[in-house]
C-alpha cells in the first residue's frame, strides 16, 4: 500500500550443488493482486519463494522490498519488508493457543514489560474476525484445530506482522472442498485490502478464479508472465510442459503381450478407492495425477506396504494376497520408491550391500553371506546400469542422485522381477541420467517386463507410456491410449477432476 | 562399512586396553596373576552375555533397559520353580530361561506391534518385571542348591572358569552371526534405515522381535550363572546391570543411533571396564574414584573416535 510493487526480483539465479535450479528470473508482485506461480515439480517454485522469504540466498540478481534493494535478504529483513509466508507444512506450535501462536515473536508488551494477554487475545480476535472466522476460539490449542483452521491462524499471524506480501505455498493441497471455498474467499478479501499475494498451486481452476497474473517456471527458467485474461488452461499446460516430447523419449515400437497383473476394485481406506486396471507384459503403463491424487498410495497397496482393504489382485490369472513387501517380492513385484534417500537406500552401506538388499538369497549360502559373490554381483550391476562409481565397495551416500537411483533400480533388478513399479523414477536427477533411465525402461519392457510408471512430469508420462491412467482423489479418472495421449487430454483429465472439486 | 573403516574404533580401544593393562599391572603385583585374571573373567560373564546381545539391540537403533529386571525375575523364578514347586533343578533352569526369553519377546511385541519407542517400552517393563520379581519373592531368598549347580558359577573346566567358556562361545557365535549372516546384515540395515529395509522386503519386525527375545534369553542365562556364582537368589539381583552392559557396548564403538557396531568392540569395552575396576581397586583407589574414571574414559574414547571419524564420510 505504501508502494505499488512491494516485492520485485531481477535476474535471480540459484544453483544447488552445481545444478542450476533458477536462471535469470524476473518476478514481481503488486499491491492488491494475486500473482499465481505455476510449474511442474522441480521447476523452481519453492526455491523462488524461499529466496523471497529469506530462506535461501540467490547466487546472483537483486531483490527489492519496498524501497530497499538487496542482493540477499535474511528472514528477518524479509519480515520487516512486509513479506509473510504460509508454508505447506504449517509452522505452528501445537501446544500453544491460537492467540499465542498469532503473536509469537511480536507480542505486544504491557507497561511492566510482560506479555499483555488481554491485548493479545483481543488482537487475535480482531484478526480472525477480519478473516471471516468468528467461530475460531483464540484460547484453543492449535494442536486441536483442523488443517483449515490452522491455516487461518497462520494467515492471521502473517497479518499481525502487517504483511504487504503474503506467499501461499499450495494452500489448498490438504483441504476439503468446503474449506477451499472459504480459503478462496479469505484470499479475495486480503487482495481487496491491498495485500499482494503470491499463490503457488497445481490446481488450474483455482488459479483462474483468483489470479490477476500468472507466471510459469520450467526447469528453473521463466517461461512467461501473463495477465490471466490472456491464457487458457491449454496454454498454461503447454507452457508448463513445453518441450518437444518425442525427441527426449526414444520409446521404440512396444511389444505388448498377455495380461500379467489385474487389479479389480482395489481399495485402501479412503486413499485408494475402487481401482481396476490391467497391466500387460512388455507394457509401460503411465500413472498420472496431481500430487496427493493417490498414485503412490496405489503402488504401496500393490507392493504390500499398506495391504489392500478391499478388492482383488490377480497375477497370471491367479488371485493373490499381498500383505508384505516380502510377499510382493516373492511374487515378482518390485517397487522403486519415490523417496530414494528414505525408502530406497541404506546410504552408509556400499553399492554391493545395497544391491543385494532385496535378494540376499542370491549372495548367501544358507544364512552365510558370500562377500565375494556379493561384490561380483555389485560390480555386474555397476556395468549393466552404467553406475559411475569407484567400485562395488563405495558407500552409496557418496554417489550423485542419478547414480543412487540406478543403485535402487539395480537392487530390484537383482530380484528378477516381472512387474516393476517405478515411482517418480527420474525426480531430482540430471538430464543425462534421466535419458539413461528412460532408455533402460524401454529395454526392460522390450524384454517382456511389465512396468507401472508413476510420474508428475507430463512429458515423461506422454513420452514413455503405452497407456496412461489418470488418478484423482484416490480414484481412477481416465484411461488414455498412447495415440490419444496429449498434454491437453491428460492435462484435462487431471484438471477436469479439480474443476469438479472447486465447483462442488 | 568395510572392515577397515569399522575396525578403526576397535583399534583405538585395543591400544587403550593394552595401555590400561600395563599401567594397572605396574601398580600392583597381584594384577597380572593368573588367578586374578581368571577371576575377573568370571566376574564379567554376566554383564558380558547381556552386552553381546545388547550390541544387536543398539545396532538396530533400539535399547533394552529391562535386562536387569529380567535377570532378577528369572533368578527368582529359578528358585521358586525348584524350591517351592519342587521341580527338578534342570527343569527349573530350563523354565527360567524360557521366562526370560518370553519377557524379551513381550518387549519385542510392544516395540513392533504397538510402535513404542524401545526406550519407553523397556523402561516400562524394567519396572514391571522387577515388581513381579519382588512380588513373587516376598523378600525371601532361596539357598541350598545341589553341589553340581555351583560348577557353572564357581567351578572350572580345563583350568578356566566354566562360565568364561560360555562367554567366549557366545561371543564367537554372536560375532559370526552379526558379521557374516543375512540376519546380521538385516540388523545393520534396520539400524541405518528401517524404512528402506522394510521396502527391500526384509522382515524388519520379525528380526527385531527375535533380537529382543535373545536379549531376554541372555539376561536369563546371566541370571542362572549369577545364582550359581553367589549361591543364592534375591529379587534385587541384576539391578543396574543394564547400564554396565550399555556402557560396554557404547565404549565398544556401537552407535546409539544404530547401524554401526561390532562384537569385538563390545568385548574390548567389557575388558577395559573390568580391568579398570579391578586394577584400580588393587591399586588402592576407592570405588567412587573408579566410577569417575570409567565415566571419563567412556566420554574421552567416544570423543577421540568421533574426531577421527569426522574426516570420514558420515
Amino acid at each position: 500500500m505504501t508502494s505499488a510493487v512491494p516485492v520485485s526480483l531481477h535476474s535471480i539465479s540459484k544453483s544447488f550443488a552445481g545444478i542450476p535450479v533458477l536462471r535469470n528470473i524476473d518476478f514481481d508482485v503488486r499491491s492488491g493482486e494475486v500473482h499465481a506461480l505455476l510449474g511442474e515439480n522441480g521447476a523452481g517454485k519453492s526455491t523462488l519463494i524461499k529466496i523471497i522469504a529469506g530462506v535461501h540466498a540467490p547466487d546472483s540478481g537483486t531483490i527489492r522490498l519496498g524501497e530497499t534493494t538487496y542482493t540477499a535478504v535474511s528472514p528477518k529483513e524479509a519480515r520487516r519488508g512486509g513479506v509473510a509466508t504460509v508454508y505447506q507444512e504449517l509452522l505452528l506450535f501445537p501446544e500453544l493457543t491460537v492467540a499465542e501462536n498469532v503473536f509469537l515473536g511480536n507480542a505486544p508488551p504491557n507497561k511492566a514489560g510482560m506479555l499483555d494477554w488481554t491485548a493479545m487475545r483481543r488482537g487475535a480476535r480482531q484478526l480472525l474476525d477480519s478473516l471471516d472466522s468468528p467461530d475460531l476460539d483464540v484460547d484453543a490449542k492449535v494442536g486441536t484445530l483442523s488443517v483449515a483452521n490452522r491455516q487461518r491462524v497462520e494467515i492471521a499471524k502473517a497479518l499481525s506482522q502487517d504483511a504487504k506480501v503474503l506467499i501461499m505455498d499450495e494452500p489448498t493441497a490438504a483441504l476439503a472442498d468446503a474449506d477451499i471455498r472459504r480459503l478462496i474467499a479469505v484470499v479475495k478479501r486480503l487482495r481487496d485490502r491491498g495485500v499482494g499475494i503470491i499463490y503457488v498451486s497445481h490446481k488450474l481452476p483455482e488459479i483462474f478464479e483468483l489470479a490477476d497474473r500468472v507466471t510459469v517456471l520450467r526447469d528453473g527458467a521463466l517461461i512467461g508472465t501473463r495477465p490471466i485474461g490472456e491464457v487458457t488452461e491449454q496454454t498454461l499446460v503447454s507452457m508448463m510442459v513445453g518441450r518437444e516430447i518425442d525427441h527426449l523419449f526414444p520409446r521404440g515400437e512396444p511389444n505388448i503381450g498377455e495380461v500379467l497383473l489385474r487389479v479389480d476394485h482395489l481399495g485402501f481406506g479412503a486413499r485408494v478407492r475402487d481401482i481396476s486396471f490391467e497391466l500387460h507384459k512388455g507394457e509401460i503403463l503411465g500413472l498420472a495425477g496431481l500430487v496427493g491424487s493417490g498414485r503412490t498410495e496405489l503402488a504401496l497397496t500393490i507392493f504390500g506396504i499398506t495391504p489392500a482393504t478391499s478388492g482383488t489382485i490377480t497375477l497370471d490369472g491367479q488371485p493373490v494376497t499381498i500383505s508384505s513387501p516380502k510377499q510382493a517380492r516373492n511374487l515378482g513385484i518390485a517397487y522403486v520408491p519415490e523417496d530414494r534417500g528414505l525408502q530406497g537406500l541404506v546410504r552408509p552401506m556400499t553399492i554391493a550391500q545395497n544391491n543385494s538388499m532385496a535378494s540376499l538369497h542370491n549372495v548367501a549360502r544358507g544364512i552365510f553371506i558370500n562377500v565375494a559373490t556379493e561384490l561380483k554381483r555389485g560390480a555386474d550391476s555397476i556395468t549393466k546400469l552404467g553406475i559411475r562409481a569407484r567400485g562395488p565397495d563405495q558407500v552409496v551416500g557418496q554417489l550423485s542422485g542419478g547414480n543412487q537411483q540406478k543403485v535402487v533400480l539395480g537392487k530390484w533388478l537383482e530380484t528378477a522381477p516381472r512387474i516393476l513399479i517405478m515411482d517418480e523414477p527420474t525426480r531430482g536427477i540430471d538430464v543425462g541420467a534421466k535419458a539413461e533411465i528412460h532408455a533402460l525402461m524401454s529395454r526392460l519392457a522390450g524384454d517382456g517386463m511389465a512396468i507401472l510408471m508413476i510420474s508428475s512430469e507430463l512429458p515423461e508420462i506422454l513420452g514413455m507410456s503405452d497407456r496412461v491412467l489418470v488418478m484423482h482423489g484416490g480414484r481412477l479418472m481416465a484411461t488414455i491410449d498412447r495415440a490419444d495421449a496429449t498434454p491437453e487430454t491428460v492435462g484435462a483429465a487431471m484438471t477436469q477432476a479439480s474443476a469438479h472439486e472447486v465447483a462442488a | 562399512m568395510t572392515a577397515s573403516r569399522f575396525l578403526r574404533h576397535e583399534t583405538i580401544l585395543a591400544v587403550l586396553v593394552v595401555i590400561a593393562l600395563i599401567v594397572l599391572g605396574a601398580q600392583s603385583d597381584k594384577f597380572f596373576t593368573l588367578d586374578n585374571l581368571l577371576n575377573q573373567g568370571r566376574l564379567m560373564t554376566e554383564v558380558g552375555l547381556i552386552a553381546i546381545v545388547m550390541t544387536f539391540v543398539i545396532i538396530t537403533g533400539g535399547i533394552d533397559l529391562s535386562v536387569g529386571s529380567i535377570l532378577g525375575l528369572s533368578a527368582i523364578l529359578l528358585g521358586v520353580f525348584w524350591k517351592n514347586l519342587g521341580l527338578p533343578l534342570e527343569l527349573a533352569i530350563f523354565l527360567a530361561l524360557c521366562v526370560g526369553t518370553l519377557a524379551g519377546f513381550v518387549n519385542g511385541i510392544i516395540i513392533t506391534r504397538f510402535r513404542f519407542p524401545p526406550l519407553i517400552a523397556t523402561l516400562g517393563t524394567l519396572a514391571l518385571y522387577r515388581g513381579m520379581a519382588e512380588g513373587i519373592s516376598q523378600a525371601r531368598s532361596v539357598r541350598g542348591y545341589p553341589d553340581w549347580f555351583y560348577i557353572l558359577g564357581q567351578g572350572q573346566s580345563f583350568g578356566i572358569p566354566t562360565q568364561l567358556w560360555l562367554l567366549v562361545f557366545v561371543a564367537i557365535v554372536a560375532a559370526i552371526i552379526l558379521g557374516t549372516t543375512t540376519w546380521g546384515r538385516a540388523t545393520y540395515a534396520i539400524g541405518s534405515n528401517e524404512t528402506a529395509a522394510r521396502f527391500s522386503g526384509l522382515r524388519v519386525d520379525w528380526v527385531k522381535i527375535a533380537i529382543y527375545s535373545a536379549s531376554g534369553f541372555a539376561a536369563a542365562l546371566a541370571a542362572v550363572i549369577f545364582v550359581s556364582r553367589v549361591s543364592t537368589t534375591r529379587s534385587d539381583m541384576g539391578t543396574g546391570i543394564e547400564l554396565d552392559a550399555i556402557t560396554a557396548v557404547v565404549l565398544g564403538g556401537t552407535s546409539i543411533f544404530g547401524g554401526k557396531g561390532t562384537i569385538v568392540g563390545t568385548m574390548l569395552g567389557l575388558i577395559l571396564i573390568q580391568a579398570l575396576k579391578n586394577g584400580l581397586s588393587l591399586a588402592g583407589v576407592k570405588s567412587d574414584g573408579t566410577i569417575v574414571l570409567i565415566g571419563a574414559v567412556l566420554i574421552l574414547t567416544i570423543l577421540v573416535s568421533n574426531v577421527i571419524y569426522r574426516g570420514g564420510t558420515r
